[in-house]
């Protein structure tokens, strides 16, 4: 999709410049991808071997802001706030942009109550100007805003990065829609093979209803040629005849 | 002499549909009406000779050309006439010029006929149209049917002045040709594509028609969602480096399930069925009740015992 295909190149870049960096270096590199506009992955860059290094060490600070990017949200660094250095505007914005879409993994409509509360916002105004503005302008949702029941329907959601648990239960989902559709092919076919006999049967019944016919109206021709050469029928035959139509 | 090398004229040539459905509709209704005579008499080996030998048809095309683009647009049927090895000259002109009257800027483009490969004899119509179009076009549509074949037996060829064995000749080169349609053309061809069974206007086979669309359709979903799935476990193995990117995006897809769960789509999908159950019983039951009435009249007109004689009956 678009988003990948945007980040594709920033990532790269700043893979390279981290490989070629050390320890403090890091840090603007750190606050640069945090603070980037389009950049919504990192997890390559936290792969990145130098990057990883920063554990344990005075400058562990920065690994932590990039895994709070990576996988936290907006509440997360609030409750952390005393461990982590201080953000700039442009991170700030971008976490706030990160938890909306942490939270729609979850439900795919979102109250505003909730959303409000995740991101800090006052008002209802301030949170349908931050959706339209820096979700959907960015492209990393598309949805539906319904002011009426004040919610937020998402139809699509760009995605983060993996935590390691969350490989396995995306298998799982998978595994779930293949066997819902292997079983949605068999009732298709069921249904297929149901409609053909139904009208088999209801092509052997019509047949055999007009053969019943046909017999009878050769019966009736015989029977004319054995009576009286009269014009009319007796009263008897006619409804001897008759009584085996209506039948 | 037809050789099988590519044109260099480098005109481009553009084929619309309707060409080629002209072209297979003469060939059709030439072979079908020579099936009928030679059916019904057995004797008149004129006639089976005939369907034999000669079942080409022939033609000509017409269309614009605009600088080195040639677009076909129509066609229409031409007699060959065998002793002369020539089309029907008057005839073409005629056409020509009803064409010409309809289509102001449709030129006579070239001519076509059916067969496997061009022939020599054809070089001889081709040099015939020369003097309408200085280099005309010849289509030539393969009614063979072979299931293994992909794409559209037809060839365009042209002619051009090759020097062999010392003497310049003409020789059939083939073009390619890219098919172009107008919005009529599409939605024909569309239609078309997808025809319903119509002898089986039954429900039946309707049903089983849509359903096997749709049974078609989920299976290629189904197909490449497992290619997705074995991707996604091997991954998990460790048989395949990690790339988040695609991580990334099959998680975004998966949110995307269930497709449709609000509470609003319940009741109007429910509502719906509903409407369409309560329609189908409503039709069942005017069905059955009027072959009931029929049933009654008929039971009346047997057995109604008085107004059998002196001619009064009780009709409606």
């Amino acid at each position: 999709m678009d988003i990948e295909q945007k980040q594709a190149d920033l990532i790269d870049q700043f893979v390279k410049q981290a490989s070629s960096l050390h320890g403090s270096a890091l840090a603007p590199l750190v606050a640069d991808a945090t603070s980037h506009p389009s950049l919504f992955a990192f997890s390559e860059i936290l792969s990145v071997p130098s990057v990883l290094q920063l554990g344990g060490t005075e400058n562990s600070v920065y690994l932590d802001v990039l895994r709070l990017f990576a996988h936290g949200t907006w509440s997360d660094y609030k409750s952390n706030a005393g461990r982590l250095p201080q953000l700039v505007p442009e991170q700030v914005l971008k976490l706030k942009q990160l938890t909306v879409l942490t939270l729609a993994e979850t439900n795919k409509v979102l109250p505003y109550d909730q959303l409000m509360q995740e991101l800090d916002v006052m008002n209802v105004r301030e949170l349908e100007d931050f959706l339209i503005n820096e979700c959907m302008y960015a492209g990393i949702v598309r949805g539906k805003l319904d002011q009426l029941r004040r919610c937020f329907e998402v139809q699509f959601a760009a995605g983060r990065d993996l935590r390691p648990g969350q490989l396995g239960s995306m298998i799982q989902t998978l595994s779930n829609w293949l066997a819902t559709s292997d079983n949605l092919l068999i009732s298709i076919q069921e249904k297929i093979k149901w409609a053909d006999s139904m009208s088999e049967l209801d092509k052997k019944h019509r047949k055999e209803v007009e053969d019943r016919v046909e017999d009878v109206k050769k019966s009736i021709s015989l029977k004319k040629l054995q009576t009286v050469s009269r014009p009319t029928l007796t009263s008897e035959g006619m409804r001897r005849s008759t009584l085996n139509l209506v039948e | 002499m037809a050789s099988s090398s590519t044109s260099s004229s480098g005109l481009t040539f553009k084929l619309h549909p309707l060409v080629i459905v002209n072209i297979s509709d003469h060939y059709t209704r030439v072979k079908s009406q020579m099936q009928q005579p030679s059916n019904n008499s057995n004797s008149n080996s004129i006639s089976i000779s005939n369907s034999n030998s000669n079942d080409r048809v022939y033609g000509c095309v017409i269309g614009v050309q605009r600088g080195r683009t040639v677009e076909i647009f129509n066609s229409f049927e031409l007699l060959y006439d065998e002793s002369t090895h020539s089309l029907d000259r008057t005839f073409l002109e005629k056409k020509q010029e009803l064409y010409k009257k309809v289509f102001p800027h449709f030129y006579i483009l070239g001519w076509y006929s059916t067969g496997t490969d061009a022939h020599e004899s054809d070089m001889l119509i081709h040099k015939a149209l020369m003097d309408i179009n200085e280099s005309p076009v010849y289509v030539l549509l393969n009614p063979s049917i072979n299931h293994a074949q992909k794409d559209l037996p037809v060839t365009i060829y042209e002619s051009e002045l090759h020097v062999i064995d010392g003497n310049p000749q003409l020789i059939f080169v083939r073009s390619s040709y890219t098919i172009e349609t107008v919005e009529a053309e599409r939605i024909s061809v569309d239609h078309v594509a997808h025809l319903k069974p119509s002898d089986g206007g039954s429900a039946a086979t309707q049903l089983a028609a849509h359903l096997t669309g749709i049974h078609s359709a989920i299976k290629m979903l189904n197909s490449r969602i497992r290619v997705l799935h074995h991707y996604l476990l091997a991954m998990q193995k460790g048989d395949i480096p990690c790339e988040n990117a695609l991580l990334r995006q099959v998680s975004s897809l998966l949110r995307r399930l269930p497709a449709i769960e609000s509470e609003k789509f319940q009741d109007d999908f429910l509502m719906e069925y509903n409407d369409t159950l309560l329609i189908t019983y409503l039709a069942m039951f005017t069905n059955c009740s009027s072959t009931m009435n029929e049933l009654v009249d008929k039971f009346n007109t047997a057995y109604d015992r008085h107004s059998r004689r002196g001619g009064r009956t009780a009709f409606m």
